[in-house]
């Protein structure tokens, strides 16, 4: 009885607490989606880092037209369906004008279908699955790399530039990765040999079974489709075990914890991302000083989560944040040259992607090779 | 008494400081004193304030559920009918996120009956029950993107292939006993989970199955020519909390019949006493794979509709973290209580989605939260037994009466 | 037959750590009768009480000349603060639920668990931590199996604290306090054994025992993580089972035979399902003798 009465006042309780509150006037609402807490909260914080970094300078310049002062609203979103459609509900709820986010593919597909049916465009810094953008959503924008992109250019960099005849390539079973590495052997199309293909599972911190398999077969490159964490941890290990091998991995381990980490293991692997973080390009040293001063170095995705922040508030900027329609058109028009590369949107809400490959050379990341001239830096 | 109250105080900054110290204080090898003053500040206060509130009377614990008597009070007509009309009314006066909330509450209330079949009733300890929710989502995943069965054809074949899997799992488990039958159901839920991710052909592994259909509901509409039927898909959040909800109930009376059923007192003599159930001619192995069939049925309804509410399923919803989230709801609720999980559901599903604004903070909240209801409440929010601490045996025959009325 | 040994020498190395955990697991489960979940992070604490010693050595140059001295110190301040992270644990959340459900228990240490792994994620950061450098790297090639010094770190100080439990077990006062309050709590009360003292006490040994491994498990794959407890968590708590609980040379035995079961899975047959080939290992070893390998008759009150 007591307890039916408490679960009734519960349910009234979070149904207010959830009913949309009167929202002051002049306040733009920014979302972003993000895990938070749990196994990715690494890179999820880079991107909450990254959206904080770009709402800091426009306020600095004096804030978005139109607007007394921007609110942000970072959701945990996990890694989960659940959790991702909740956040979404939420964001909804609070009205936001755009949301950036999420992290895991498995969490943008869902969530961006609660949020395309609400009309909230959603920009996403890190998924890189091709169903995120494929199913021919009109608010959804992808301001990252396309998994089948990068893979062509590692492709492109181990025929072309390394010359090399055997790669063994290890992912671990997520989407990103997994899908990462079918491409890359697809788009070897033979002319690599690839003499192992393994998976390993997120969160391992044990890779010598596998790694000693990888040597009995000798390859000559050891391509890492992995997290962060895991490749730190292999790289190490495979230096240990005394693999030949030269290695080589994706954007979502570049990361500055691959050099803190790997330390002279990580020498010499070679990556492929977006924009190699120059100085030279002013829009990008604004971005890392902006970043570096509050937070550290930024990790993979904040230059992504903060170009994604950037597209948002540049498209309010100039057409307002109340008709969805005209705001996924300016969006959609966006050329500018951000902090992870130059960002085009093409029909599908893809901004395209000019992968560059770095290497680690003497505890940095270096510009290496460029895929669409063929030359080198 | 003061002097003791506060030395224990002392005790206890100290003991957060020497605890917190080296996590705090030092990072990268320098020390960073501000951020330990700040939250020993914060300690200090609250312990003050906790020893100026020093009126609490001390609780003594009593020994937890031993499962006598039946397990609970049916509340009164006129609380049970101010619930229904609430649960009905409930959409049209919320948003989309209140009601995203109240569904994953109704998902997790079925999914906590069917697990207190389990571990309330029989006894079983079970850490990999999500597994049969999994089960449950990727058959009408599958079945709906394949080979396009509506959501109503898949929901009992969903349940099916769930019990199926049931006794695949219950078989070699019967044999073992208390927490040997824990970890070996950890086994099983991770196994399943590990299959989900590894077997592509199928299940499109890390990929997850997109493009489920939401349940289709014909209805008539009078046009030219008389009556005909359309068809639309219940995609909003209004219609799927209403069809879970209908779910939800029809889960809630199997499992207060089974409660109350021969069935059901039989798996309770297995849990108070295996020995003793079988000379009492109780069949105590089918007693046990009924439990385990039974309640990943319930499961498996569970999980078809978590598939047709996201409309996308993946590996990553089915982790031990769920199935551990599910235990929390039958045991916080009170085992064995019905009132005890709805309530208890309502808490684990709220409590973190209350927390959302603490970001970071979030799920450490989580988890201190847990303990304390643990510690506060051992025997749960609602016991499954009326608390009676002068006569145990009365409340057996009364409840059992009660159980008897409501089944004539 | 190089990659066999090779594959030996890994399965061994992993076996080592698994033990280690799991002989915390089993006694704690052997006295209180509770699927210690927060123990897997006690020996995540463990490792970054290691990172934060051995960096703070380094950034005083301390290490540099003393680099032994600094091992031994970073161990030993690991389990000196597990230990007393033990005993807060034991405090906060088991002692007030002794003689409540075990379930409440069990579910109670899953809360502390999900909160002392988010807790260190809010003190140190997101980020995994590195230890430093010069004890990760160096080995020695014997025909082409490689053998670092970590490996061989690992496994000689795993049986020295094995063989050291053991003796302490089986031959001290308190040991023996412990063994009979496993046994038997009233009788042992009644006979004048402090019932608190010896949980506590089996709960310090525990926790010490999970740091060393963490401080071991960091230097050997050079870097340490807020959630590293979660997985070596659960496998150990299966090697414990596989072993028989309550049994501190079963969950040694149960250790070796994960590990083993898990680095052999990965090198010969696929790396993916390598947790599903220890889980299969675990019902079937379960299945014919539900007791584990020297398990004993456990006793009849279940959940």
């Amino acid at each position: 009885m007591k307890s039916l009465r408490v679960l009734l006042i519960m349910m009234v309780v979070c149904g207010l607490a959830a009913y949309p509150g009167l929202a002051a006037a002049k306040t733009l609402k920014i979302g972003s989606m993000s895990p938070l807490t749990g196994q990715y909260a690494a890179d999820g914080n880079d991107i909450r880092q990254g959206v904080e970094t770009a709402i800091a300078m426009w306020e600095k310049k004096g804030g978005v037209p139109g607007y007394d002062k921007i609110k942000y609203y970072p959701q945990d979103s996990a890694c989960d369906g659940k959790q991702a459609v909740s956040s979404a509900n939420k964001l909804v709820n609070l009205e936001v004008a755009g949301v950036i986010g999420a992290y895991c593919s498995s969490a943008t597909i869902p969530a961006s279908d609660v949020l395309n049916d609400a009309k909230i465009v959603m920009l996403t810094p890190a998924s890189t699955n091709e169903k995120v953008t494929e199913r021919g959503f009109k608010y959804m924008f992808r301001v990252c790399g396309r998994d089948d992109d990068q893979s062509k250019a590692a492709a492109k960099f181990l025929i072309n530039r390394l010359k090399i005849k055997t790669v063994a390539i290890v992912d671990d079973k997520t989407t990103y990765t997994q899908g990462l590495a079918d491409n890359l052997e697809k788009a070897l199309g033979g002319k690599v040999k690839v003499v192992a293909r393994e998976h390993i599972n997120q969160g391992d911190k044990d890779f010598s079974g596998v790694l000693t398999k990888i040597k009995a077969l000798d390859p000559d490159v050891l391509y890492m489709s992995l997290y962060n964490p895991e490749g730190n941890l292999m790289a190490i290990q495979a230096k240990r075990l005394g693999l030949r091998a030269t290695l080589m991995s994706e954007d979502a381990v570049y990361h500055p914890n691959y050099l803190k980490i790997a330390k002279e293991a990580g020498e010499g692997t070679y990556f492929t991302f977006g924009q190699p973080p120059s100085k030279s390009i002013p829009e990008v040293k604004a971005f890392l000083d902006a970043y570096t001063a509050k937070y550290g170095e930024p990790g993979s995705y904040s230059s992504y989560a903060y170009d994604a922040a950037n597209i948002l508030l540049s498209a309010i900027a100039k057409v307002g944040a109340d008709d969805p329609d005209k705001l996924a058109e300016a969006i959609r028009a966006t050329k500018m040259q951000g902090a992870s590369k130059f960002i085009t949107f093409d029909e599908k809400g893809d901004s395209g992607s000019t992968y560059k490959v770095l290497v680690v050379k003497g505890g940095k990341f270096v510009p290496f090779w460029d895929p669409e001239t063929g030359k080198d830096f | 008494m003061l002097a003791k109250k506060s030395l224990k105080l002392v005790m206890f900054l100290v003991w957060a400081f020497i605890l917190l110290f080296p996590m705090l204080a030092v990072k990268d090898g320098q020390f960073v004193w501000e951020r330990l003053l700040k939250v020993m500040a914060v300690l200090t206060a609250s312990g003050l304030l906790v020893l100026a509130y020093t009126s609490i009377p001390k609780r003594t614990l009593k020994p937890g559920f031993t499962g006598k008597g039946l397990p609970f009070r049916i509340p009164p007509k006129g609380i049970i009918a101010a619930g229904i009309v609430f649960a009905l009314v409930f959409p049209w006066l919320t948003s989309n996120y209140a009601r995203d909330v109240a569904i994953n509450v109704l998902i997790y209330i079925s999914l906590g009956l069917g697990l207190n079949i389990v571990v309330g009733l029989a006894g079983l300890l079970d850490l990999g029950y999500i597994a049969f929710y999994a089960v449950g989502a990727y058959t009408y995943a599958l079945l709906n993107t394949h080979f396009g069965v509506p959501f109503w054809i898949a929901l009992p074949i969903g349940c099916i292939i769930s019990a199926l899997a049931g006794t695949i799992i219950g078989y070699p488990t019967l044999k073992m006993r208390g927490d040997y039958l824990a970890i070996v159901t950890l086994g099983f839920g991770e196994i399943i989970r590990i299959v989900l991710n590894n077997w592509d052909k199928v299940t499109r592994g890390p990929n997850g199955i997109l493009g489920i259909k939401a349940p289709g509901v014909f209805y008539p509409t009078i046009g030219e020519g008389g009556i005909h039927f359309a068809h639309f898909y219940m995609k909003n959040l209004f219609w799927l909390y209403y069809l879970i909800l209908v779910i939800a109930v029809i889960v809630m009376v199997s499992v207060y019949r089974l409660n109350t059923s021969r069935i059901g007192r039989a798996w309770m003599a297995v849990r108070e006493d295996e020995t003793a159930a079988e000379l009492t001619g109780i069949h105590t192995t089918r007693m046990k794979l009924w439990a385990y069939i039974l309640g990943s049925i319930f499961a498996g309804f569970a999980g078809a509709f978590f598939a047709a509410k996201v409309r996308y399923v993946n590996p990553s919803s089915f982790v031990f973290l769920e199935s551990a989230l599910v235990l929390c709801i039958v045991v916080l609720g009170g085992m064995g209580s019905i009132p005890g999980i709805l309530l208890g559901a309502a808490a684990i599903i709220v409590l973190p989605e209350v927390f959302r604004d603490l970001e970071l903070y979030r799920m450490a909240a989580f988890g201190g939260a847990m303990t304390l209801m643990m510690v506060f409440r051992p025997e749960g929010l609602i016991p499954a037994k009326p608390r009676k601490p002068d006569d145990e045996g009365e409340g057996k025959v009364s409840l059992s009466e009660e159980g008897a009325r409501a089944h004539g | 037959m190089d990659v066999f040994l090779q594959q030996v020498v890994n399965g061994l190395t992993l076996g080592s750590i698994y033990a280690l955990i799991a002989l915390g697991y089993t006694m704690v489960y052997g006295i209180i009768q509770l699927i210690n979940f927060a123990h897997g992070e006690i020996f995540a604490a463990g490792g970054y009480l290691g990172v934060i010693t051995l960096s703070f050595l380094q950034a005083r140059g301390v290490l540099e000349h003393h680099p032994i001295l600094g091992l031994a110190l970073a161990f030993f301040l690991a389990m000196v603060y597990c230990a007393f992270m033990a005993v807060a644990l034991e405090r906060i959340a088991y002692r007030p639920l002794r003689g409540a459900s075990r379930l409440s228990l069990l579910l109670s240490a899953l809360g502390m668990s999900i909160f002392f792994s988010n807790g260190m994620m809010l003190c140190q950061g997101v980020y995994d931590k590195a230890y430093p450098h010069f004890f990760v790297s160096g080995g020695f090639h014997l025909g082409g199996v490689v053998i670092t010094q970590m490996q061989i770190f690992i496994m000689v100080g795993s049986i020295l604290l094995m063989v050291a439990l053991n003796l302490f077990v089986n031959r001290t006062r308190l040991g023996k306090a412990m063994r009979s309050t496993a046994q038997d709590r009233v009788m042992s009360a009644i006979l004048g054994i402090n019932a608190d003292k010896t949980i506590v006490t089996t709960f310090v040994i525990g926790a010490s025992l999970a740091a060393a491994a963490g401080v071991m498990v960091g230097l050997y794959y050079g870097s340490v993580r807020f959630d590293m407890g979660f997985i070596p968590g659960i496998k150990a708590f299966a090697a414990a089972v596989l072993g028989g609980i309550g049994n501190l040379t079963g969950a040694m035995l149960g250790g070796m035979i994960i590990g083993m079961v898990e680095i052999f899975a990965a090198g010969y047959l696929a790396s993916e399902y390598k947790d599903v080939f220890a889980f299969v290992i675990l019902i079937l070893v379960l299945y014919f003798r539900p007791t584990g390998i020297m398990g004993m008759q456990v006793d009849d009150t279940r959940v």
